[in-house]
């Protein structure tokens, strides 16, 4: 720790020295690694009680899914939740930075986190970095001034909307929200129109899939249904069982059952943190 | 004082092997309010003394148990101003050690983590050791625990301890009256009580303070009309 009276803010942003080199390694033939993305279809909207944010699972490295069930939808404060697509590092790493800044804002002001504060921490940081932190994210929550949703782009922009897509699937489950959206929708058309905006990205688009995830956020509460729909269920059981090649002679076949897996269930909730 | 010639600065020791400025700070502390913890077998509390300089200051407005994060909370005696500083820092230190493990800091940690910035404040230049001694009180997986920490950045673990004005008389009340198998409940008399044995004028739940954590390992600062209820049951 520093022992200067004044409290210096740490030299942060990127180091661009090894620009040069890396420029000089392509040209030369040599590929860059590609990173993990998260293709994603991510949904909000406003409805009577609050928000409800949606998104799929899959997270891709190229043209490989890398996790078929990751989790997309982050949380900020116990009122706030994010969902975020692009850099699936990126999208970690800001949304937990900033939920620790709120929660240090929490304990200094005594009060409910407000939709706006996360909404201005997040782009000031990623206006900060110039669109380097590669971070589209959809934020909504319900506070004292009523329900919110945004959507932020990785160069530091945001819009403010009744409903919004974000992702490589955005165009698909927009055009369903286009068609079916109205204003002042019940919990149960809002979760599925969410899904069918959802479903819609990960039939569709190739950088989204597996299941559908789902946060509904009202005064007071919140409820993350984690794989609310499971679309893509994992069927891989060969019909014709399993056996050996008609030449092998059988000489011992003996079971051993696998020890039963302890469950270690930990107090308090998961999501929660 | 005999080590006044070594006094002005705080980076020197004095002939007797003394930082007279550290002893400067507890006198400071000894001065101020008076707070007191006990560990009971299911929980923690710390109490303070909240006497204000007139009838005119909004009594609402002054907190002085502060929660450091959800199973820890704090109390001082001594320099307030300091005291805000200090909550600032350990609750910064608590979230980026969140941050960096995804646990919630045992309580030794940032315990040991607060006295290390007592203790910069003592070493470097330019600057003074911190006025204030400070109770921590928080539950884990360790249970229960309560810690205090001097001016000087020492700390200790204590099954019940008094800071400020009485300390004498109330370590003395507490050695008297403290049970390892407390419960928390009994707990929160004996603090009263103990504050009673040293209080000008009439107790009640608007100057005095309460804070309390018990197996829920949720730490709250108790509301003037339960520190009232309390008092009935006392009297």
């Amino acid at each position: 720790m520093s022992k200067s009276m004044v409290d210096v803010p740490p030299k942060g942003g990127f180091s661009f020295d090894l620009c040069k080199r890396n420029d000089m390694l392509s040209r030369n033939g040599v590929k860059p690694p590609s990173y993990r993305k998260t293709g994603t279809t991510i949904v909000g909207m406003i409805f009577q009680d609050g928000v409800i944010l949606g998104a799929d699972t899959r997270a891709t490295e190229g043209p490989i899914v890398c996790d078929k069930n990751c989790e997309k939808i982050h949380y900020m404060a116990p009122n706030i939740y994010c969902c975020g697509a692009g850099t699936a590092a990126d999208t970690e790493a800001v949304t937990e930075m900033v939920s620790s800044q709120l929660q240090l804002h929490r304990y200094h002001t005594g009060r409910e986190s407000r939709v706006v504060t996360a909404l201005t921490l997040l782009k000031k940081h990623l206006f900060n970095y110039q669109g380097h932190v590669s971070a589209a994210l959809v934020l909504g929550g319900v506070d004292v001034t009523g329900p919110h949703l945004h959507t932020i782009y990785p160069h530091g922009s945001t819009d403010t909307l009744p409903f919004a897509t974000m992702g490589s699937g955005s165009l698909a489950a927009m055009a369903v929200f286009e068609s079916e959206y109205k204003e002042g929708m019940t919990r149960e058309e809002g979760i599925k129109l969410v899904c069918d905006a959802i479903q819609s990205g990960i039939f569709n688009d190739l950088g989204s899939g597996s299941n559908v995830d789902v946060c509904v956020i009202t005064k007071g509460q919140k409820e993350y249904l984690r794989n609310h729909l499971l679309p893509n269920p994992y069927s891989y059981i060969n019909p014709k069982g399993y056996g050996f090649p008609k030449k092998i002679e059988v000489l011992l076949t003996k079971i051993t059952p696998l020890r039963e897996q302890v469950h270690v269930i930990e107090g308090g909730e998961a999501m929660e943190e | 004082m005999g080590d006044s010639q070594y006094s002005f600065s705080l980076t020197t020791f004095s002939p007797s092997g003394k930082l007279v400025q550290i002893e400067h700070a507890l006198t400071a502390v000894g001065s101020g309010q008076t707070s007191l913890g006990i560990k009971a077998a299911n929980g923690v509390v710390i109490a303070t003394e909240k006497k204000l300089p007139s009838i005119l200051v909004d009594e609402a407005s002054v907190q002085k148990i502060q929660l450091l994060t959800p199973n820890i909370g704090v109390v001082y005696s001594g320099m307030g101003p300091d005291f805000r500083v200090l909550v600032r820092k350990s609750r910064k230190q608590a979230e980026q050690y969140h941050r960096l493990y995804k646990e919630p800091i045992p309580v030794t940690q940032l315990v040991r983590e607060t006295a290390a910035v007592m203790q910069e404040f003592t070493q470097s230049g330019g600057v003074r050791p911190f006025g204030v001694s400070l109770l921590v009180a928080g539950f884990d997986d360790k249970g229960p625990q309560l810690y205090q920490v001097d001016p000087s950045g020492s700390y200790f673990s204590w099954k019940a301890s008094a800071m400020g004005k009485n300390v004498s008389n109330a370590k003395a009340f507490l050695e008297k009256r403290y049970t390892d198998d407390m419960e928390l409940d009994d707990a929160v008399h004996t603090a009263i009580l103990t504050l009673k044995e040293g209080f000008e004028g009439q107790i009640s739940g608007k100057n005095i303070e309460i804070g309390i954590i018990g197996s829920d390992k949720k730490f709250r600062v108790l509301a003037p009309e339960e520190i009232d209820d309390y008092l009935r049951e006392v009297e």
